[in-house]
């Protein structure tokens, strides 16, 4: 199985490095761009559940004080 | 008196800060992680524990996020009977991460299962080098006790901004859990202010205490600052005896003679 | 599916010249047609064809990177020849002999005694084609390689230094060349690739410099330098046949194949996509590992030699060190770690993958090493063992796909013949008026990109990780000229690193450019108290087949040459980087001197922050007619023809007086002048120490008349400024008697500098502007 995990920032956790992103963006013209926001996204190969997944990104890639996640199957999830 | 030092793949402070406790009169032995995880070295058998800085396993995922994680998973039991008993934990720079990602830090119900805090990138988004001044005394620490009002310390790492939940400032200043605030040369706390804040943590936060005061995670480097011609500035302010950073670290080899 | 066999050869006894040429390009091995020729030759006489194995072995041991054909080969200019690297460089080392320089251009670094049973290795290399198609992996890879040169020597790296050449960030977008990536680019990834890696192993970066030119639009430069420490009795070059060859660290892959013929061809604009393997991922971490490692195995005494996996991965570091010891190996090469399936034994044989070194271990103490990096997490594995005979036989599944005779792999590349051409520009001094007030002209140059701070830079590298940086970068809150050390917890004594670099006189002159770059890193390293300094040279010059740039090339050896033994300061390692070209043409003829210098007391160093107000202030050297390619003219808009030379025999005995001085201590601060002269020297000095400043250029010592904006922003060579308390001025004066040396001025209480000549005020401005100019830029 396949599963794709995404960690972003909580909602008003400052995302320093979107926000330089952003500055850059608009430094290079691309006056367009209002927001840049960063994640980090893991692809995740083996025998495991959705709930063992889950457990994953609370035991480890995931910080509940500063870190949303979200979890996808991408092949191969029962569901 | 014995201090474990504990490194892991990419920790790199462990020489200078075992040297500066050598120098304070006591046993200071650099200890792997897998030994402590194999079970061929007990945490119980030192009087103290010290995680100094580096980039242990590179920073990926979050800075001290595996190393805390793991310590948390398979000593997690010991650890909160070394921190109940009273014995010293420092972490220092990557050491603080580790101890936040271990549920060591804040601690306001003793040792958590997951984190209570975070310590994010920086919010000028980058790695930065600079001493800085910083306030103790408002917290029971006893190894911050007794300082003078402005300390100066380094401060060296890319994620160190204390990100807390709601409500978790407020209940750090009740409990007199902020141990060190990043400020002025003024001793004012830095009110957010680059560079003094050097990280745009909140509430100036440069160190945390747990309840019970023997757990101190803190950004900057003692051992950096543990003599004055270490300082940036010692040509002009004099580069004779001990700075600042020996002064923390005696305070808690001192904490342990007593205990 | 069957998979080709192992052992493949290339027929070459056949081919006629021009079909050489061809194998060697459609092959990539950058080898010429006279070598082509000779490998052909060696084949007939061998009496069968090379294999793939073979002909790659040779394309990598010859390259320009690793043999150094230029430095090495005969160079006729104006009727005379001379070997480059014997009669200049090598040549200063051997006429000084000084018997505190330990091991000198034998090994990865050179080695000079530091206390006791200690020895200091320094190496500095290049890693600029990789940085210009891939920055941040470039540079990192660049500062992990020449860690791996400590490594490589037994050491302990304990410092890193770095000196980036870029374009100017300002350029436009619309002139940017296809396929070149613009400074500004550049310059944020490489300056994070050097910090990532540096910072993650926790080196200090304690010394650098960052220069701006057009001609490096194309082809950026990255010096990476890195300081090692080296107990003497545990540098182990002994091997005896029997000893297993042990390759340690990450495992293998295509990364880097053909790195070494890379960066030995001019950049076009294709690099970027032909090249993607030249490229690679640095991995601090695992090199941090490998160090741990190694460091126990040296404590114990198990290896009996080491080097690092650089250029030409195995096929070069396991033929050297068989070579060097003066016997053979044997390697099976199926034994490598790999990252993958599929590779070619000559792709496994060549790859530069990084974070790998190759160490000689006694079979006795194998067990023992191997356990030593598996408690590191780090792998290790004997893959062969050192032979009695000069072959180096190289298995694949008991197939042989090479036999070497290592004597003519290493001997019988043929020696390169070239011309060289030196015609000197034709170029004119300015004239123009000078301005009322100096205060204008002295706030653009200190905010100009090549004067202007370095802090943001400075603050992404950690400086101060291991707690052993006594004279930082910022030290003082200016612009240091040399950082101090102190390497040992149990002595005093330090190290003192600093560079000399000044690529705008080699458009003038590659002769007193390659000298003032020699005097500028020995003035910046003796302004902190550093003396008995060792030098490293790193030439980056254009395509050295072209007469008129290998004749900057000669002038520049010769420059440094004569200036090395006029200060008594031997080279002990260095590096040229030729090849430096990209659409936009050659690079300015640049050469990089780093200084090694030691300071017997830490506590003695000096930095450049004026310390009070009441004290003097010395101009030590004489001030001459020497604003060829300086700064104020460059602001006015011209080069100038007056380039600062170097009078040697001066400046020896005025550093030595002036160490002299400092040892009394009597020197409360002192700045060495460089780019801006006197008054950017001066204004950095009291803006640092926030002290105001009175000066007087009428008691500037002269050569000859000159016009009071020519004094205060001539580029002379030798100088520096210093401040004594008044009370210790007569011993001070005694101390420097018989020299160029005069109190042009005090330190005041006002935050200002006051400029005048006699009655005459030149130039009045506050600290804080001053400050703020220099910190605008960047």
């Amino acid at each position: 199985m396949l599963w794709e995990v995404r960690v972003s920032y909580k909602r008003g956790v400052q995302d320093s490095e979107g926000e330089s992103t952003l500055k850059g963006l608009k430094a290079l013209g691309f006056g367009g761009v209002e927001g840049v926001s960063t994640a980090k996204v893991y692809l995740i190969k083996g025998n495991c559940s959705r709930g063992d997944v889950e457990e994953i990104c609370r035991r480890l890639l995931a910080n509940p004080v500063s870190q949303d996640y979200t979890i996808r199957g991408i092949e191969g999830e029962d569901e | 008196m014995n201090f474990c030092i504990l490194r892991a793949p990419g920790t790199n402070c462990d020489g200078e800060t075992a040297r500066a406790l050598e120098e304070l009169g006591c046993g200071a032995e650099v200890v792997h992680l897998k030994r402590l995880l194999d079970g061929r070295v007990d945490i119980l058998g030192y009087s103290g524990l010290v995680i100094p800085g580096g980039f242990s396993y590179g920073d990926h995922i979050r800075s001290g996020a595996i190393v805390g994680r793991v310590l948390s998973h398979a000593l997690g039991e010991r650890l909160s009977r070394f921190v109940d008993e009273g014995r010293p934990v420092l972490g220092i720079c990557n050491g603080f991460q580790v101890l936040a990602e271990a549920g060591l830090l804040p601690g306001f119900e003793g040792t958590s299962r997951f984190p209570e805090m975070a310590l994010s990138k920086n919010a000028s988004s980058h790695f930065e080098d600079r001493w800085v001044h910083l306030r103790a005394g408002e917290s029971s620490c006893p190894f911050t006790k007794g300082m003078p009002p402005v300390l100066r310390m380094p401060v060296a790492h890319g994620e160190g901004r204390v990100v807390l939940p709601p409500g978790g400032l407020e209940r750090l200043e009740a409990n007199g859990q902020v141990a060190l605030r990043y400020a002025l040369g003024s001793g004012e706390p830095a009110g957010g202010r680059y560079p003094e804040n050097p990280n745009g943590s909140a509430g100036d936060i440069a160190g945390i205490t747990n309840p019970q005061g023997n757990v101190l995670g803190l950004m900057p480097h003692p051992e950096r600052a543990f003599l004055r011609i270490l300082y940036p500035d010692w040509t002009r302010t004099g580069g004779e005896g001990y700075g600042d950073g020996y002064l923390l670290l005696r305070n808690m080899v001192e904490y342990v003679r007593r205990l | 599916m069957s998979s080709p066999p192992a052992r493949l050869t290339v027929p070459l006894r056949s081919l006629g010249e021009d079909e050489l040429l061809r194998t060697s390009r459609e092959r990539q091995l950058s080898l010429s047609r006279e070598e082509m020729g000779t490998i052909r030759d060696h084949f007939r006489a061998a009496g069968r064809e090379p294999t793939d194995v073979e002909l790659e072995t040779f394309a990598q041991t010859w390259s320009e990177h690793c043999i150094h054909k230029t430095f090495k080969g005969r160079i006729e200019l104006d009727g005379e020849v001379i070997e480059l690297f014997r009669d200049t460089i090598a040549g200063v080392t051997s006429k000084l002999r000084l018997p505190w320089c330990f091991s000198v251009f034998e090994d990865n670094a050179g080695l000079v005694d530091f206390e006791g049973e200690m020895a200091l290795a320094f190496k500095v290399e290049t890693h600029n084609h990789p940085s210009a198609v891939e920055p941040f992996g470039g540079a990192a890879t660049g500062v992990g390689g020449v860690i791996r040169d400590i490594l490589g020597v037994w050491g302990e790296p304990i410092a890193n230094t770095d000196v980036l050449c870029f374009g100017p960030l300002d350029l436009p977008y619309e002139e940017l060349p296809p396929g070149v990536k613009h400074p500004r680019f550049i310059h944020s990834y490489v300056v994070a690739g050097i910090g990532a890696y540096g910072n993650n192993m926790g080196i200090p970066t304690v010394n650098g410099a960052i220069y701006f030119d057009r001609s490096y639009v194309g082809n950026p430069l990255v010096f990476c330098g890195t300081l090692g420490l080296v107990p003497k009795a545990k540098y182990a070059r002994d091997v005896k046949p029997g000893d297993a060859v042990l390759l340690v660290g990450g495992k293998t892959g295509r990364d880097g194949v053909h790195g070494v013929t890379f960066a030995s061809a001019e950049l076009h604009e294709r690099s970027e996509e032909v090249s993607a393997t030249a490229v690679q991922i640095g991995d601090p971490i695992e090199e941090e590992k490998i160090k741990r490692g190694i460091l126990r195995v040296r404590e114990l005494g198990l290896g009996s030699a080491i080097t690092d996996l650089g250029g030409g991965g195995l096929s070069s570091a396991v033929g050297e060190m068989a070579h060097r010891a003066g016997l053979g190996a044997l390697v099976h090469l199926e034994r490598v770690p790999l990252k993958y399936p599929g590779m070619r034994p000559w792709e496994v044989w060549i790859s530069e993958s990084q974070e790998r070194m190759l160490l000689a271990v006694p079979k006795a103490n194998l067990d023992r090493v191997m356990e030593h990096f598996a408690e590191e997490e780090v792998e290790a594995t004997p893959i062969g063992e050192f032979v009695p005979g000069k072959r180096l036989r190289v298995l694949y599944r008991g197939e042989e796909v090479a036999d070497l005779d290592l004597a003519f792999l290493f001997r019988g590349c043929p020696m390169v013949a070239r011309k060289a051409k030196w015609k000197p520009p034709r170029l004119e001094e300015p004239s123009f008026p000078m301005d009322k007030d100096l205060g204008g002209d002295l706030l653009r140059i200190l905010g100009s990109p090549n004067v202007a701070s370095r802090e943001g830079v400075i603050r992404t590298y950690d400086h101060e990780v291991r707690a052993a940086t006594i004279l930082k970068p910022i030290h003082g809150y200016g612009p240091g000229d040399a950082a101090v050390l102190r390497p040992l917890y149990d002595s005093w004594k330090g190290a003192v690193l600093s560079n000399g670099l000044n690529p705008e006189y080699g458009k003038i002159d590659p002769y007193w450019m390659a000298a003032s770059a020699v005097d500028e890193a020995v003035r910046n390293n003796t302004a902190v108290g550093g003396r008995r300094i060792a030098l490293l040279d790193n030439f980056c010059f254009g395509n050295p087949e072209r007469p008129e740039v290998l004749g900057q090339l000669v002038r520049a050896a010769k420059g440094c040459s004569d200036t090395a033994l006029a200060h008594g300061t031997p080279f002990i390692s260095g590096k040229d980087s030729l090849y430096n070209e990209s659409p936009l043409g050659p690079v300015t003829p640049t050469l990089l001197i780093s200084a090694l210098g030691i300071i017997p007391d830490v506590r003695r160093a000096v930095s450049m922050d004026l310390k009070g107000p009441g004290h003097r202030l010395y101009v030590l050297g004489t001030t001459r007619d020497e604003l060829g390619g300086s700064h104020y003219y460059k602001i006015k808009g011209h080069t100038g023809k007056n380039v600062p030379r170097v009078y040697p025999d001066e400046a020896r005995e005025l550093f030595e007086a002036l160490i002299k001085a400092m040892d009394m201590g009597l020197v409360r601060a002192c700045h060495d002048l460089s780019e801006g002269g006197l008054g950017v020297a001066a204004a950095e000095m009291a803006f640092a120490g926030s002290v105001g400043l009175e000066l007087d250029l009428g008691k500037v010592p002269l050569a000859g008349r000159m016009r009071e904006d020519k004094v205060f922003f001539s580029e002379s060579n030798s100088r520096l400024l210093v401040e004594v308390r008044e009370e210790d001025s007569p011993e001070f004066e005694a101390a420097l008697r018989g020299h160029s040396v005069a109190s042009i001025g005090k330190t005041v209480d006002d935050k200002e500098l006051v400029v005048k000549k006699g009655k005459k005020t030149l130039l009045k401005a506050g600290l804080d502007a001053l400050r703020d100019a220099w910190e605008a830029s960047l």
